[in-house]
């Protein structure tokens, strides 16, 4: 309960902007990363089990988003949703680090990833089609239906943000629980739990924003198809 | 569950400057280093493709020689094999013409050989005829026989021909003849029948000629006259030997 409580809390300051746990954690993660690029990027280092490793990670991610979305889009679509769900995944495998916080069980970190997921969706449709194509799928089939779309893009955005945040949330929650409770080794099974929570909920979260990002691409590709069918 | 829009603002811009760190130095080098690998790997099978192409039109074209080279064989074996009968039925007539000819020139020489051998035999024949003939006529022979012989002479000397008889005056006429003529006769003649031979030489020539009687037994009957380089023969070893001749020409 006080990672909960605490999470909300600025740590420091940097001039008027209150730097809250949240984000001193997604440096530490950003760090993590930085140096998984130095060290991916060092001459020095060779080719062995870690670049393997990161190759075969990014060419999984790579065949996951090729099952999704066509072959000539998965090259543009790629570096965001890969850093979606390397990014989820660790923000939420470091919460089962004791005294840190999972920034993706604060709502404001869990909105921003909606959000950009949001946003992304548009800025690739429009970036793939054009500001009138992919603006004009919102009153197809009829102009009655464009609250109904406004309505769903930003529900499922809002869901997006509010799975994610309930999920890890309610995890770290149930584990304080158990630790509180239980004592020393009865939580474990639960941070296993916990490890396969921060997986799954990562896979689901970034593979949602692939399919709204596929989703619109291809509604557009529909309109085009019938356009140009009739 | 408490919004802040600083942590919000700050996430966003957070995983923004992730989103280009990762992309500037982590996912650019691993996709270029994925696409040269793929490149090297189309590469590595196109070369691989290209050589498996040039690999069949090799074996293809091989399959092909071979078939060229075994149609090439079998079409030089039949060659050699007509050749082969060619010159076996080529020599087989050329031995065959030469048996033939070397049969020919045997079956002449054969009968060369033959004909000689049976002229041979003729002549030995018509020689032991001719000698037999001759004992014969030597032993029945007689003076009237031979008185006979010399009047047919005398009746022939007045019956000679025109070139017999200047083939006769001719040898009167040769210069050296001293008008001596020998008269050669199987059996001793009298003066009288020398003198009727003189006598018709003399008609004959219109010479005058003188007689010299000799005696030759090979003559078998009759008598040879000889006149200059001009011999009359009236005698049965010269009509034998006459005959002989003939024969021997035939």
């Amino acid at each position: 309960m006080s990672h909960v409580a605490t999470a909300s809390k600025n740590l420091f300051k940097i001039g008027e902007i209150g730097i809250s746990p949240t984000i001193v954690t997604t440096w530490g993660v950003m760090l993590l990363f930085i140096l998984i690029v130095c060290f991916w990027n060092l001459r020095i280092v060779r080719y062995g089990y870690f670049k393997t490793a990161i190759e075969g990670i990014f060419i999984t991610i790579e065949a996951a988003v090729a099952e999704v979305l066509p072959s000539v889009m998965v090259r543009r679509v790629l570096p965001f949703v890969a850093t979606i769900w390397l990014f989820v995944l660790l923000s939420n495998l470091i919460g089962l680090i004791p005294e840190l916080h999972a920034p993706t069980s604060d709502l404001s970190a869990t909105t921003a990833l909606a959000v950009l997921v949001f946003l992304s969706t548009h800025w690739f449709g429009i970036r793939e089609h054009g500001l009138k194509q992919h603006l004009k799928h919102y009153i197809e089939p009829s102009f009655i239906l464009l609250p109904f779309h406004i309505i769903s893009e930003l529900t499922r955005t809002l869901a997006l943000a509010i799975r994610l945040f309930g999920n890890m949330m309610s995890l770290e929650m149930a584990s304080l629980l158990v630790v509180a409770i239980a004592g020393f080794l009865v939580p474990i099974p639960l941070l296993m739990l916990h490890v396969i929570e921060a997986v799954v909920q990562a896979y689901i979260f970034g593979m949602l924003a692939l399919i709204y990002i596929a989703g619109a691409l291809e509604s557009q590709s529909f309109i085009s198809t019938k356009e140009s069918t009739v | 569950m408490q919004f802040e829009w600083t942590t919000f603002i700050l996430e966003i811009l957070n995983f923004l400057v992730l989103l280009w760190i990762l992309q500037r130095f982590l996912y650019k080098p691993i996709t270029a280093m994925l696409e040269a690998r793929q490149l090297q790997t189309k590469t590595e099978i196109n070369k691989a493709q290209v050589m498996l192409l040039e690999a069949d039109s090799l074996r293809v074209e091989y399959e092909q020689k071979l078939l060229d080279w075994s149609l090439e064989q079998d079409e030089s074996r039949r060659h050699l094999g007509e050749e082969l009968l060619q010159l076996r039925r080529e020599g087989l007539d050329s031995l065959k013409n030469s048996f033939d000819v070397e049969i020919s020139k045997l079956n002449a020489q054969n009968q060369a050989l033959m004909v000689a051998k049976q002229t041979l035999l003729v002549q030995e024949a018509a020689s032991n005829a001719y000698s037999n003939v001759s004992l014969m006529l030597q032993r029945i022979t007689s003076l009237d026989l031979t008185l006979k012989i010399v009047d047919v002479l005398l009746e022939d000397l007045l019956q000679l021909s025109d070139s017999q008889r200047v083939t006769l005056e001719l040898a009167v006429n040769t210069p050296g003849f001293d008008g001596n003529v020998l008269l050669l006769s199987a059996h001793p003649l009298d003066e009288g029948t020398c003198l009727r031979i003189n006598t018709a030489l003399c008609e004959v020539t219109g010479k005058l000629l003188f007689i010299n009687n000799k005696v030759d037994d090979q003559l078998i009957a009759g008598v040879r006259v000889i006149v200059g380089e001009c011999e009359l023969n009236a005698n049965l070893a010269d009509e034998l030997a006459f005959f002989r001749r003939q024969e021997n020409h035939v």
